[in-house]
């Protein structure tokens, strides 16, 4: 039985650990403190960039790469902590801002001093309005007690830190959405490049980092980089010769929410298997796993021939989903995909920000589809066509056999992969809102095509057995690229 | 200079410039809704991607990006020589690759979605740049099949409708009003594809702010379909009926480059043109709107005399005799040259000036010359855009022009309206809107003996005269504007001045000649010449030389 390791959540019930004196019993700020002391700021970047820490916020990107694309010579430079948490899904943000906001304050301590930062804005998901008031109080309490403001312990380092609450737009935790939103515009994503790291807030170098991100760095500091890269596998990334490591050091924050007996946030190494966690979050509720979705509602759902896939950042990218921000729903037999999707759909509907053509108007029309499949709806041709996949020979091909053609779901592919191609990876859209949106879209989709067929084969919402609704691993257009780590053949 | 594979085509092109201006510099479409050359780049049509080629080191090659890249943010400029791509060029991009075309496609089919397709009624039909790039770029049907939104028509403005369905959300409206009037009264309400353009709104729907400002027109202009609808346009005409010839505004001495739209009954709108250090891509609602008076039912069409106290119509060779008469005839005695006074006008072409101040000069052989012209109006400064007091497209013109052969005194103001009072006869010409005459100005013009206006609408003026003469407006006539930073510009004649109005140089003329004169003009450009030949500074400012982007002074 796999046991949480708990290192960010570690005193997250202790009480009154959101007071100062409460927080210092338990190592507070004495990270920061080592940093400051023993530490170069250059040494601390080398730390983050060796510890392999990749951002918890979603796009997985590698935080110490980040730090080394931000120019050096121009100033201010602002860090942006994303705490607008609102991926259906996730929720681990928010029980740091509510119950240890020291610790947030501590990592971007560590991060303002590492990078030469004087300013940090914490956008907060407005809805989260307890979150803010802790880390509010906390902020007050940091600076009356020294380690905020201004010569901070006497070493000249100065830091502010100011909370800025979202006013309710998804779009607003894309990294330059949440920039023009702090800035007092629309929330719209902007053009990359020019990336937040060379020209973010008011024009300034900027770094964008999530809450989990951040709150790694004390512990990154205060044991040191040898015991965080001992958490979590490493992989070598073929696609660079030889191959390079592709650490998925630390923890993750996984949030495991939908059809299991025990849902809430986890902490456990990174590269636990969807089967590990289920386990771990009190076991499935229900007779079987249809579907999980590992990283978020973005993210492209899992069926369960996939369930040994490793939920890290390279093992995720290479079964053709993604970490995500860890957000995990587990879906019993109960449930029906097509209603899944349509429930995320018109969430993406909603949030699309608009700024962009395909996204604007492509969102709303898969959502339109998926809704006309649900109420049954849907539409399918009185012609067939010759059947594509595995041939005789082996090869993809014509198999000899027939198909029917339901040409709303070529539709719904198709309009999906004109927002976002999936199989390319290549968008027209500003932002990746767009991949977001047509990733469930084709994943549902070709993963569960047989219950969306039978929905308009039948003219009504109709949830077939998980055998029958899931696709074949041979014909799931992802599960081929998945690999199994090299441990586990 | 960078050097660029464009397509097939190798060219070389201004660092800075960004494909699409690269591309259409060469010949090449590029499609493009929200870019404008005049405003900042968002970049969210998505219309113009290109397939640029970079350096992949892996395999040693040179390779399409694997993200196609938005022509319009896409800026060329010269590589380092170790960045070259091939060893020479700066940068290798395609905008017809299959991968491109059908991104447009799809992109087209996307803008569509929610279009209510009525170019049968739409304004913009013709000239419209959805039609244009679907009929070029995009799919022969859609698989749209759900409901369509319905946004409201809105009235934003004293000129502007806003048709909301046919909005495809470029803001390039939005960017105009923030950033060349500075005016910001457009924004954006609602989000996604319930995205709609608005003026600010109390709860109730009422309006807080109008799209007023003076330069609310360009929105029209600029916006790529028919959303914006100029209310002076609208259902007048389909574009493709309307013949165009470029022009210059004469509704203040900015000297806005225009094209002037026209049919043989009239003129029906104007549109900026550009020009790089006047008015950019934009012109001023006072310009745009101001040429109504040109249409008027109430133009001056046949001669004038007073009969008993009453202007009269008459024919043109009665009235030239009765001028001519006063001049040389029985009673021409006791009138000297230096009773007589000239007065040209700020409203007329270079080419009318200089007539008159011929016919003065060489005929008349009076001294007298002064300048007339409409009165002052208020300067309006925008953050990208002036609009000057001087409502005279032609003062600095008129006023060298005038002063040519007359040791450059040209009378003005109080000093005109003072010699006017003295004089016993006076060739005043007008021109233009409507001129409203001031308690002084009228007194002056009262106590001449003989007072011949030339003008195209009754006014203040014609109401004094003894003879009236119909003369012609811009935009029907040739010739050359003069603006205030000393641009020499032309004017193209376009319809015919109603009636048996006249140009006013040739008016000028035949009363020249009918006095002995020997001056013998055929058209306009030759007098440009004569002008080019004897004013100072205008050495270059022949129409051949004008063209159209003008002539600056020297
Ligand atoms: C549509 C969209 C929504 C996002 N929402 C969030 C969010 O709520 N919280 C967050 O931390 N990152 C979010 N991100 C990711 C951010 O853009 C960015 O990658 C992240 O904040 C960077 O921090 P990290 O490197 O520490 O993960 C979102 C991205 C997209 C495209
Ligand atoms: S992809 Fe969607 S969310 Fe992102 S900028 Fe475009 S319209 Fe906005
Ligand atoms: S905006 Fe263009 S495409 Fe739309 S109705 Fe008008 S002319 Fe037709
Ligand atoms: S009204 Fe016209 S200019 Fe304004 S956003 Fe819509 S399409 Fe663009």
């Amino acid at each position: 039985m796999v046991q949480e390791r708990r290192i960010l959540y570690e005193h997250l019930d202790v009480p009154d650990i959101n007071t100062f004196d409460v927080f210092r019993q338990y190592d507070g700020y004495k990270r920061f403190e080592k940093a400051i002391n023993e530490y170069q700021p250059d040494d601390i970047s080398k730390m983050v960039m060796d510890s392999g820490l990749k951002g918890r916020g979603g796009a997985g990107f590698s935080t110490g790469l980040k730090w080394s694309f931000v120019p050096k010579d121009i100033k201010p430079c602002y860090l942006c902590c994303n705490a607008d948490e609102s991926e259906p899904g996730t929720f681990s943000n928010r029980y740091v801002l509510e119950r240890n906001p020291h610790l947030l304050i501590e990592g971007i301590l560590i991060c303002c001093y590492a990078m030469g930062i004087e300013t940090t804005y914490v956008y907060i998901r407005g809805e989260f309005t307890l979150g803010k008031k802790m880390l509010d109080a906390a902020i007050a309490e940091a600076s009356a007690k020294g380690y905020l403001g201004k010569n901070i312990l006497g070493t000249g380092l100065d830091v502010d830190i100011y909370t800025h609450p979202g006013a309710g737009a998804y779009i607003c935790g894309e990294e330059t959405g949440l920039i023009e939103s702090l800035e007092g515009k629309r929330g719209q994503p902007r053009n990359k490049p020019p990336f937040p790291a060379v020209e973010g807030v008011f024009k300034k170098p900027t770094v964008v980092q999530n809450v989990e991100t951040l709150c790694n760095l004390p512990f990154i500091v205060g044991n040191g980089v040898e015991w965080y890269t001992q958490m979590g596998p490493t992989y070598g990334d073929a696609r660079f010769d030889p191959p390079k490591p592709d650490p998925n050091t630390g923890t993750k924050l996984y949030c495991i929410s939908g059809d299991v007996n025990k849902p809430g946030v986890y902490e456990l190494d990174l590269g636990l298997t969807c089967t590990e966690l289920i386990e771990v979050a009190g076991g499935l509720r229900g007779e079987e796993v249809k579907a999980v979705i590992p990283g978020g509602s973005s993210a492209p759902i899992l069926t369960h021939y996939e369930l040994d896939t490793r939920l890290d950042f390279t093992s995720l990218t290479l079964a053709k989903s993604m970490l995500g921000s860890g957000g995990i729903i587990v879906m019993n037999e109960t449930r029906n995909i097509v209603d899944c999707l349509l429930n995320i759909m018109k969430f993406y509907a909603h949030e699309s920000c608009g700024q962009c053509t395909p996204c604007r108007w492509g969102t709303p029309w898969v959502r339109d589809i998926v809704q006309r499949i649900a109420d049954g709806k849907g539409r399918q041709s009185t012609i067939t066509r010759p059947k594509f996949g595995i041939a005789e020979n082996g090869r993809w091909g014509d198999t000899g056999e027939t198909e029917e053609i339901y040409e709303d779901l070529d539709l719904l592919e198709s309009v999906a992969n004109n927002i976002a191609n999936v199989d390319t990876m290549t968008w027209n859209t500003i932002c990746v809102f767009g991949i977001a949106v047509s990733w469930p879209a084709v994943s549902y989709m070709r993963k569960f095509r047989p219950e969306f067929e039978a929905c308009i084969r039948e003219g009504k919402l109709v949830t077939l057995s998980v055998a029958e609704a899931t696709m074949k691993p041979e014909e799931n257009y992802a599960y081929q690229q998945r690999i199994i780590p090299r441990e586990m053949e | 200079m960078a050097f660029i594979k464009l397509n097939d085509l190798e060219v070389e092109v201004e660092d800075g410039t960004n494909v699409v201006e690269a591309a259409r510099q060469h010949g090449i479409e590029v499609p493009h809704y929200c870019y404008h050359p005049g405003l900042s780049r968002p970049a969210n049509c998505r219309m113009c991607l290109v397939e640029p080629y970079v350096f992949f080191p892996p395999a040693g090659a040179i390779v399409p990006d694997r993200q196609l890249a938005t022509g319009c943010t896409t800026v060329l400029r010269t590589a380092p020589p170790d960045r070259k791509l091939d060893g020479k060029y700066d940068f290798i991009v395609q905008t017809d690759s299959p991968r491109v075309k059908k991104a447009r496609e799809d992109i087209l089919e996307f803008l569509l979605v929610h279009h209510p397709l009525d170019c049968p009624v739409c304004d913009q039909a013709g000239e419209c740049d959805l039609q244009d790039f679907s009929y070029r770029h995009g799919h022969d049907k859609s698989r749209y099949l759900e409901v369509k939104n319905v946004p409201p028509k809105k009235d934003l403005g004293p000129d502007v409708l806003l048709y909301s369905t046919r909005c495809i959300v470029c803001t390039r409206c939005i960017r105009f009003c923030d950033e060349v009037s500075g005016s910001g009264e457009l924004g954006l309400i609602h989000r996604g594809s319930h995205d709609e353009i608005d003026i600010p709104r109390n709860h109730g729907g009422a309006p807080l702010q109008l799209l007023d400002n003076k330069l609310a027109g360009n929105v029209v202009d600029i916006c790529p379909v028919g959303a914006l609808i100029s209310k002076d346009f609208l259902f007048k005409s389909r574009p493709w009926f309307m013949k165009k010839t470029n022009s210059i505004c004469a509704g203040c001495s900015v000297g806005c480059n225009i094209t002037l739209e026209y049919k043989e009954d009239g003129v029906y709108r104007l549109k900026p043109r550009f020009h790089g250090e006047i008015n950019q891509h934009w012109m001023c609602d006072d310009g745009r709107l101001g040429y109504h008076y040109v249409n008027s039912d109430d133009r001056l069409q046949l001669p004038l005399k007073r009969v008993d106290g009453e202007l009269t119509p008459t024919h043109w060779a009665d009235a030239l005799a009765l001028i001519t008469e006063k001049l040389l005839g029985t009673e021409a005695a006791d009138v000297a040259p230096e009773d007589i006074v000239v007065i040209g006008s700020a409203q007329g072409t270079n080419e009318d000036n200089y007539v008159l101040q011929q016919f003065a000069h060489d005929v008349l052989k009076t001294t007298q010359v002064g300048l007339f012209g409409q009165l002052p109006g208020e300067e309006h400064k925008f953050p990208q855009f002036t609009i000057e007091a001087d409502k005279n497209p032609n003062t600095a013109g008129a006023r060298t022009i005038l002063g040519a052969a007359n040791g450059n005194v040209v009378l003005e103001g109080d000093a005109l309206w003072e010699r006017v009072a003295g004089a016993k006869v006076v060739y005043l010409v007008s021109g233009g809107p409507e001129r409203p005459l001031e308690a002084a100005e009228s007194a002056a013009l009262e106590k001449v003996d003989f007072l011949v206006v030339q003008d195209v609408l009754p006014s203040d003026v014609t109401q004094l005269a003894d003879v009236v003469l119909p003369g012609t407006t811009f935009a029907e006539k040739d010739g050359t504007f003069t603006n205030s930073t000393g641009w020499v510009q032309r004017i193209r004649k376009t319809i015919d001045a109603p009636g048996e109005a006249r140009v006013d140089w040739e008016i000028t003329q035949q009363l020249a000649k009918q006095l002995g004169g020997e001056m013998n003009y055929h058209f306009a450009g030759e007098i440009a010449l004569a002008i080019a030949e004897n004013v100072p500074g205008y050495g270059e400012a022949t129409h051949q030389k004008v063209g159209d982007e003008g002539v600056k002074l020297t």
